[in-house]
């Protein structure tokens, strides 16, 4: 008798715990996501990543222009001062 | 000079050690191995291995209140005396060893707190002192201090970008606290089978292994049931240093190739406010539906809030390293003053180490189970390996999640994506140890 009443209490432990757990977390994934879309809005410059990632794909390709613009300055002199 | 040779021999530790603390000494040293030739856990194997050593001493009574001291040491007259505090009956017939063992049973049982504060002032009074890992033991873990500044110094450790950057990841941190309950309710059915003999408060206190998380099992089992302390936190933590063994046979039982193959989008950028506001965020929740988790859950909070804020480096610096790693010796050591023998040796423990190895499995064919079903619901792909990681031993089960997905396919690494559901493992199973000890403390 008793250990039924034992056996019954802790099915309703699990069904209470599990359901919390996933209520809880259920909740928590709507709010982070929620949390997220609020400041991707309402903060649009969000700084670190923007930082990140904007300053470092340009890095190269700013190297590069500057290059073809030293490349080319140099071959001008170079046939300049050829003639 | 025969009498004090004689003295000299009833004191030392040869006369006095008892079968029982002769394999408990062996235990510990077990565990000392584990954690120094095989790097089991060594942070925490190595003081637990040693404090269980310290513990069955013959004689010092090193793990022992001043009451048990008395009732083992002390003249009648002083037995006596603690008996009428205890309001125990003495039978004058039985003889002074029988009253000894009624007092140390008294004293073990479920006396009220202030009995038993009452028992040690009368034994504190007859010059008899708490033995240093009892002071220890009242100190980090009765108070609940230890595993609180833990879970602190995990919260500054954590990083919630990958978490962040894949919310629906929290799903198998839920789905692996599964395993808890399966445990719960395996512990409560060894008892009505009467295999064993656990009360609902000690079911959950084992279950509370599966979630994988070692301060955690030891907050909840100083709550629901602190004579299995030292089984539970053994168990948890030999558990969490055997994740590399235990998890891919598992992993690997569920999931076909083609799914170990699956390859997940990469994750976006996180921006430091959204980890600002996490860790608030979390913190209100926690206090809107479960403010029995507050205790874990806030040190949680707070110690990734000084993380993420970047104005106290120097406090996140310190709960990061030196102040778990000072709480940890201190936890360690009074984990092992409960591997007393005439406690520890019994055959509830080997029904907790069992039952403990279930959970973990459990818990990780859960995750994993979830993440498959997630895949078929979800747009974007995902790999089911990382549904084990729910099960939190952070950073250990991501780090299994990403060497068998390597395994599968050499160029797939899932580690961040492993690290989202292990976080969310370490606040599911929080919020699991808030539920046991709302419906059970």
């Amino acid at each position: 008798m008793q250990d039924t009443q034992l056996l019954n209490e802790g099915l309703a432990l699990m069904g209470l715990g599990m359901g919390f757990v996933f209520v809880f977390l259920t909740v928590l994934v709507i709010v982070t996501t929620l949390m997220s879309k609020a400041i991707g809005r309402f903060f649009p410059e969000p700084p670190a990543p923007v930082a990140t990632g904007n300053r470092r794909p340009p890095a190269p390709r700013q190297d590069d222009d500057v290059m073809v613009a030293i490349t080319a300055a140099v071959h001008r002199y170079r046939r300049r001062h050829r003639r | 000079m025969t009498e004090k040779i004689l003295t000299l021999w009833y004191g030392s530790g040869l006369y006095n050690l008892s079968p029982g603390q002769a394999v408990m000494v062996l235990v510990g040293l077990g565990l000392l191995y584990l954690a120094i030739a095989k790097k089991f856990e060594p942070l925490l194997l190595v003081p637990i291995g040693f404090g269980g050593i310290l513990a069955n001493i013959p004689e010092a009574g090193l793990a022992l209140s001043a009451a048990e001291q008395a009732a083992h040491l002390a003249r009648p007259a002083l037995l006596e005396q603690m008996a009428a505090t205890l309001q125990l009956g003495l039978d004058p017939a039985a003889g002074i060893e029988a009253w000894r063992h009624t007092l140390t049973e008294a004293l073990h049982g479920d006396l009220s707190p202030a009995l038993l504060r009452s028992a040690n002032d009368v034994a504190m009074d007859a010059g008899f002192a708490h033995g240093m890992l009892y002071q220890f033991y009242s100190v980090a873990i009765a108070s609940g201090i230890a595993p609180l500044v833990i879970f602190m110094g995990v919260g500054a450790m954590t990083d919630f970008g990958p978490l962040l950057a894949n919310p629906r990841t929290l799903f198998l941190g839920a789905a692996a606290q599964f395993g808890i309950f399966a445990t719960l309710l395996g512990a409560v059915g060894m008892s009505a089978m009467g295999w064993m003999d656990f009360s609902l408060n000690q079911a959950a206190a084992i279950g509370i292994i599966g979630g994988a998380d070692g301060p955690t099992s030891i907050y909840v089992s100083s709550i629901l049931a602190p004579e299995l302390l030292g089984a539970i936190a053994v168990a948890s933590y030999s558990y969490m240093a055997l994740v590399p063994l235990i998890q891919p046979p598992i992993m690997k039982a569920l999931t076909s190739k083609r799914e170990r193959e699956i390859v997940m989008t990469q994750l976006r950028p996180v921006s430091k406010l959204e980890k600002i506001v996490f860790p608030l965020s979390l913190l209100i929740l926690v206090v809107l539906f479960l403010p029995d988790a507050a205790p874990l859950l806030g040190m949680f909070c707070f110690g990734n809030l000084m993380r993420e804020c970047g104005v106290v480096e120097r406090l996140s610096d310190t709960a990061q390293n030196a102040l778990i790693n000072i709480v940890t010796i201190f936890l360690g050591l009074s984990v092992g003053s409960k591997l007393m023998a005439d406690r520890f040796l019994a055959l509830e423990t080997l029904g907790i180490l069992a039952l403990g190895m279930v959970a973990f499995a459990i818990g990780t064919a859960c995750g994993i189970l979830m993440a498959k079903l997630m895949n078929t619901v979800s747009r974007m792909p995902i790999n089911p390996l990382i549904g084990s990681a729910g099960g939190s031993a952070v950073p250990m089960a991501a780090r299994v999640s990403n060497k068998v997905g390597l395994e599968s396919n050499p160029h797939n690494f899932l580690l961040m994506h492993a690290m989202g559901p292990n976080v969310a493992g370490v606040i599911g199973s929080a919020v699991a140890a808030g539920v046991m000890i709302k419906y059970l403390g």
